[in-house]
């Protein structure tokens, strides 16, 4: 399962264009956005949007829903393993 | 209007008042070196394009050496380049065209201001700015805008060519100019330009 987090870290580098970081940088349980995280905002929202359809064929239908599931690495890991289950 | 001070940089180092400060020569990724090198803490950097990058760098050694107005109003930013966001331009291209879907978070970096919002977020400074595209490096209209700036009430411009054509061949000339007593002159300021980039 931990191949997940790691294979989410690069698609987040690549999709995010996020060239100087390396995996390394990003912690699985780590906030994603805001000045505490990676520093990510809404627009990178809508790139987890398009990775989790484009990657995974997963759509987020409840924006609600985003929030947490956007939180982390790990949270992004969760809901895939659930949804694909 | 006087001349306070002026920051520069491109692939060869990082500059203040003409000294180099931070050698890049060689580095592959010498923003990504720099920013290293300046023990920054600001997350948000590893999301800019090249061009805000290279005039975020810019402020941020020029910080180290004056002070900049608090938060509020009384600094004007006037930034001009010749390539506007071309490189990033092409980028968003690539994502559409080549990688399947466009990038939103290339978007927002499709239009060359976008370097003077991330400074004004970082400072919080709320005054007006300005970005203009030209051939080449005009330093009577830096002059002409600080001018009209400063009868605005503004009480200090930060200027900057800065500019990235392509990988590698980017560059950003930043400077910073006070409304008191003084007389600057287009020739002066064309002199360090071109001393930085041995025109």
């Amino acid at each position: 399962m931990s191949n997940l987090r790691e294979e989410l870290k690069a698609q987040i580098i690549e999709q995010l264009n996020l060239e100087d970081l390396t995996p390394s940088d990003i912690v699985n349980d780590g906030p994603l956005f805001g000045d505490e995280g990676l520093g990510l905002d809404s627009i990178d929202a809508l790139e987890f949007i398009v990775l989790l359809d484009t990657h995974y064929g997963i759509k987020v239908p409840d924006p609600n829903a985003a929030r947490e599931i956007f939180h982390s690495v790990e949270s992004l890991a969760s809901y895939i393993e659930k949804t694909k289950a | 209007m006087k001349l306070v001070a002026h920051s520069f940089i491109n692939a060869s180092g990082l500059y203040v008042n003409g000294t180099r400060q931070i050698d890049l020569t060689g580095e592959e990724n010498f923003l990504k070196k720099a920013y290293s090198e300046l023990n920054i803490d600001y997350s948000k950097f590893h999301k800019m394009d090249n061009l805000s990058k290279l005039a975020f760098l810019a402020t941020e050694l020029m910080n180290e050496v004056v002070s900049f107005p608090a938060e509020g109003e009384g600094m004007q930013l006037i930034f001009a380049n010749q390539s506007s966001s071309k490189q990033t331009d092409m980028r968003f291209i690539d994502s559409y065209a080549n990688q399947g879907s466009p990038s939103p978070s290339l978007f927002v970096y499709t239009l060359p201001n976008i370097v003077t919002g991330e400074l004004c977020i970082r400072h919080k400074w709320y005054g007006e700015n300005t970005f203009f595209i030209q051939p080449a490096f005009q330093s009577a209209q830096f002059i002409e805008q600080a001018e009209l700036a400063f009868s605005k009430g503004n009480t200090q411009c930060l200027c900057a060519w800065v500019d990235a054509k392509w990988q590698g061949n980017e560059e950003c000339f930043l400077f910073l100019i006070d409304h008191s007593e003084g007389l600057l002159k287009p020739t002066e300021l064309l002199e360090i330009y071109k001393s930085y980039t041995h025109e």
